[in-house]
Parts: C-alpha cells; structure tokens; sequence
C-alpha cells in the first residue's frame, strides 16, 4: 500500500453526536410503549407497522442498486411457509426455524436471482412479478401448504429464559412487540453496515449510473445478487415472525398487489432519501391510519388512496423530505422517475391480472 | 518498444453494418495515441470493444501480453484499463470527493466482511483510499470543490472529474472519450496539460477519441484514423495532416484536390 503524501481532514457524515442521542432516547420511547399502551389491539397494529417497516427498508435497500423489486410480499410469504413447515411437519423449535427460514428463503434468492439479476429496469421488474404470482399460485394449489384455506395452528414461540428477566411466554401481545423491535434492530444495524461499507459504496454506483459503476471495475451481476439475496432474506425473516405471531397464513395475503406496493408506498411516502426513518414513518402512517378510517366504513380504502396521492403531490421527497434539507443530498429522483414510469407501465399489467382471477 | 495493447483484426457488426471492420492497431507503452476519423467512423466503438462494452464479432484484443478479447468491463477494469465517457457520465447525486472514492473500488485490499464490520484495519484502509482519492483531485486541480455535488459543477469541472474518477481505479490505459469536447479554450488548455502530466508523472498510457485537430496534433505522439470502421492511416501527426486519404475522408474526394 502506497502511503499518502498529505493528511487531508474529512467532515464525519456517518457519525453525529446528536444523531446517537436521537437514536438512544428514541429506542427507550420504543421500549417503553408497551408501559403505557395497554390495549393488544393497538400493540398488534405496532407490530404489523414494524414488519411493514422492515419490509419497505427492503424496498429501498434494492432502489439504491437501481432495481425495483415486486416479489417483497412473495419472499415474506416464502419464509412464513418455510418457518410454519419446519415448526409443524418436522416440529423444529420457533427459535431455531426462524434462522432456518430466513437461510431458505435466501436460497430461493439465490436461485431466482441467478435469473434475474442480469437484468435491470424492466427486464426484472416484470419477472418478480411474475415469480410473485407464482410463488402464491403454489401456496395455494398445493396441497402440502394448505391450500387457498391457508394453515392455520401454527405454534407460538417456546418461552424463552434470559438471564436477570423472568421467564418470558408468548401469550399476550407484548413479549411479540419486543420481539419485533429486536429483529428490526436487527435488520437496521445489518443494513447500516452494508451501506457504510465499501459494498454500500458500490450498490449506490451502480444505482446512479450502471455503466461507470461497471467501469471502475464493479461486477454489476455480483453486487445486485448480493444486494437481492439480503433484501429476500430479510423478508424471509420477517415472514417467519409473521407465521407465528399470526398463527394463521392464507395465500391471498402474499399476493404483489396490493401487498408489495404498500410497501413501496410505506417507503415513498415516509421519504425515499431515508433508508431507515422513511419506511418507519410511512409504516407507522399508513397501518394506522385505515384502522382509524375504518369508522368511515367502506370507503376508507379510497381515503387512504386520497391522502397517498395528496402527499405524493404536494411531498414527492415523502414526509420526511418535508421536514429536512437531505433530499437534496442523497435523493435518488432518478428512482422516483422510474416508479413513476413503471406505475405508468404497470397499470394495464394490473388490469389483466385481475381480469385472469375472474 | 512494447505495445501495451494490440488489436488485431477486430470487427464489430450492428446487423448487417460494420461499426468496427478488420481494425489492426497497437498502442505502444507510454504514449498518447490519437483516435480521429469523421462522426459514425466506429472510434467509441472501438473504445466499447476494448474496455468491454460490447462483445465483439472477430479478432482479438490483447493487453499486456494477455488475451482480453469479450472480457466484461468490470474485468478489463481489474487488468487496468479505464475509460470516460463521451457525455459527462459522473455520479452527479454525489460530492466530487465521493465520486473518485466510489472510483478507488478496486483498491479495496482487506476481506469483504472485516468492511461490512467495520474492524481497524479496514478502516485504516478506507482512510488511505480517501487519501489518495483528495491526491488525485489535487493532482487534477479539483481540491477546492471537494464538497461540491458533481451535477452542480460546470460542464469543463465534470469532465475533469470524469478523468479523475477513471484515474482512481489505478488504470495502466486510459481510454478518455472527447475528453475537451465542449470546453472553452481555457479549459481546454488546462485539460491539455493534465493529459500530458497523467502520462509523464504517472506513466500511463493514453488512447483519445477526439475532434479537436488543433488539440489531437498538439498533444498526440501518433494518430490512427478511422472512416468506416476501418483504419485508413497511422502515423505521427505530421504525416497524417498531410496523407491524402485522410484529406479525402474529412474532406471528400473533390475537397482533396
């Protein structure tokens, strides 16, 4: 290594002060939030904003390659299946079919991603869409997975023991909600790392401009199969919690529309900029709100839809954007074109796949 | 005198039009080879060839001594043959700094997950690669708009950045695309000079593309010209601005008397 001839001073944009302060005070709040919130419905809806979080953090983790990914809901659905199959036919314990599930459903990844990843732009979008509606084809016609009846019984997790805490069962709603946190804390230092590192380096190269990624000598095949196999993992993992904290899975649930693209809206919305705040907010938004309009009756999906669109309009960097002078920095407007064309492309795609389901 | 890289007999058909036909050329260690030929001659396909872009149809392309023929860019990449592009092709959501360190991507030594873990020496690495990532925007002029975004710089500051960036990734042949196209005579001058000083201070072999005669005859050792997708001449500058198939390439044949 050739040693440098001058030491050069670079501002520290990884490493705020204030920025671990907010971080810190803000998990405390998130521990603390089962202290005072008693209803279980309103910890339910938490949870599910966390998993829709996570979820829609593996939206932007594959928007940063430069690939839209429409098979989120199929790889969360992969890794319930998986995880309610090993727990129910091979009787694997909880704690261990969760690692198991997440592993399967990289392998599937892999296997798809092999594929796919030598693709970009359209030439992927379209074939995990495609494999989507498979994968939720073979949950439902296979009799081993259920059905369209879906399975239902699946077990909860065993209790655990941890040291200086009393034994911790999964009978109410809380010890779910710690489990959340944990595995979202999980996801967001993984994805963090990626991102600081030389790899997340590379990913956002070949997102802002494929070509002179591949001539500073970044294997695009490589680094988008990586990128695809984490971000699939990642929603194995949360379909495995899913699977049993549900304790019920139905095929219908894993379909692209609307599943997937709530996801990718939970991350627009929130704001495309952040990778972790963005999908939080947007979750936490969208889950709440359709159960506070739920008053409204049926109308409340077209209210949703409304506010959606007022949003997008009037706040295309997302909620967040709104609040900070980011987006100007690290905004990948390129990425917003692209889902806007893409929604453009997708709509008659749409049209006829609901007209195959009649 | 060694050639650094040989092309031999390499085609490239778009269908039934050939973009590159039977091309034979050699760069020679060290030197600044001009590439000239009139607009749709194949001399950016040639470049696609060589770094990789493109597969080819026939020949052979060979650099230092090894056989690259259909290798991707990414690899070439690694063998030490960088390029810029003919539009200013940056990282334009980034800061200057953050273009040529994204650049250092092949400098990368330690292992794959001591970076994602951030341990020591990985970061002591990252730091290294920074350093040289400022060296080369110095070397290149470029130390004062480090913080700038690449999109907010002016049209002569991103093509500057451009070389820069294929500098970072440690080239042994730089393949720069119209590197003064659209530059005022100043910046023109300015890019002129550092050409010349990527060859002599850090020994780099340069192939260009470009339009600019006054800028190919001034800073070339020798020129190869294209029309058709075939070589037509080869030489020093001199003897080219007086051959007479180039004359009638550029100028047409009735020009040529």
């Amino acid at each position: 290594m050739e040693k440098p001839r001058r030491t050069y001073r670079f501002k520290r944009i990884d490493t705020h002060n204030r920025k671990s302060i907010g971080i810190i005070v803000l998990v405390v709040i998130l521990l603390l939030v089962p202290a005072v919130v008693h209803s279980p419905y309103y910890i339910h809806l938490l949870i599910m904003v966390g998993i829709n979080a996570a979820l829609a953090m593996t939206f932007i983790f594959l928007l940063r390659v430069g690939l839209i990914n429409l098979s989120i809901a199929a790889f969360w659905g992969i890794g319930a299946y998986a995880s309610a199959m090993l727990t129910m036919r091979l009787n694997l314990p909880f704690w261990l079919a969760l690692p198991a599930a997440t592993i399967i459903t990289g392998i599937v990844a892999l296997i798809v991603g092999l594929l796919l990843c030598r693709n970009s732009g359209f030439g992927f979008i379209i074939p995990t869409l495609a494999f989507a509606s498979v994968v939720v084809l073979v949950f439902g016609t296979f009799d081993v997975f259920g059905g369209y009846v879906g399975i239902v019984n699946i077990p909860h997790p065993e209790p655990i023991v941890i040291p200086l805490l009393p034994l911790i069962e999964f009978t109410s709603k809380t010890p779910y909600y710690y489990l959340m946190l944990f595995l979202v804390a999980v996801v967001v230092t993984a994805f963090s790392a990626f991102y600081s590192a030389s790899t997340g380096r590379a990913w956002r190269a070949i997102g802002l401009s494929s070509s002179l990624a591949e001539s500073l000598g970044i294997n695009l095949f490589r680094y988008r199969l990586t990128a695809f196999i984490i971000a699939s993992a990642v929603c194995g993992l949360m379909g495995s919690f899913y699977a049993h904290y549900y304790s019920a899975l139905v095929p219908i649930t894993f379909t692209p529309f609307p599943k997937t693209i709530y996801c990718h809206i939970f991350a627009i919305l929130g704001g495309i900029a952040f990778p972790f705040a963005g999908p939080a907010v947007g979750a936490f938004i969208l889950t709440l709100t359709p159960e506070f309009l739920r008053i409204v009756g049926e109308i409340e999906p077209i209210l949703t839809g409304l506010l959606v669109i007022v949003l997008v309009l009037f706040a295309p960097g997302g909620i967040l954007g709104l609040l900070s002078s980011r987006q100007q920095v690290a905004h990948p407007s390129e990425s917003i074109d692209r889902i806007g064309k893409w929604i453009k492309a997708s709509l008659p795609t749409s049209r006829t796949d609901r007209e195959n389901r009649k | 005198m060694s050639s650094i890289l040989e092309v031999r007999k390499l085609s490239k058909y778009f269908g039934g039009l050939a973009a590159v036909n039977q091309v034979d050329l050699d760069v020679v260690d060290s030197e600044i080879l001009g590439l000239i030929g009139p607009n749709g001659a194949g001399k950016t396909t040639l470049f696609n060839l060589i770094s990789g872009f493109f597969p080819s149809t026939s020949g052979k392309v060979i650099f230092c001594g090894r056989d690259i023929t259909n290798l991707k860019a990414h690899n070439t990449a690694q063998l030490g043959i960088s390029r810029t592009f003919q539009a200013s092709t940056l990282f334009m959501k980034l800061s200057a700094l953050a273009n040529v360190f994204t650049g250092c991507h092949l400098g990368y030594r330690t292992g794959i997950w001591k970076r994602v873990l951030r341990m020591p020496p990985a970061l002591e690495e990252e730091n290294m690669l920074k350093h040289k990532a400022m060296e080369l925007l110095e070397f290149m002029g470029l130390a004062s708009l480090r913080d700038e975004m690449a999109g907010n710089l002016t049209h002569g500051q991103q093509r500057v950045l451009g070389v820069c960036v294929a500098l970072a990734a440690n080239p042994k042949l730089l393949l720069l695309d119209e590197p003064v196209t659209g530059m005022n005579p100043s910046e023109t001058l300015t890019m002129v000079g550092l050409i010349r000083q990527i060859r002599d201070d850090r020994d780099i072999t340069i192939m260009l593309v470009e339009h600019d005669m006054k800028v190919v005859m001034n800073l070339c050792d020798r020129i190869v010209v294209l029309n058709y997708g075939q070589n037509i001449a080869e030489g020093p500058p001199a003897e080219i601005r007086k051959n007479k198939e180039v004359i009638e390439a550029y100028l047409g044949k009735e020009g040529a008397k």
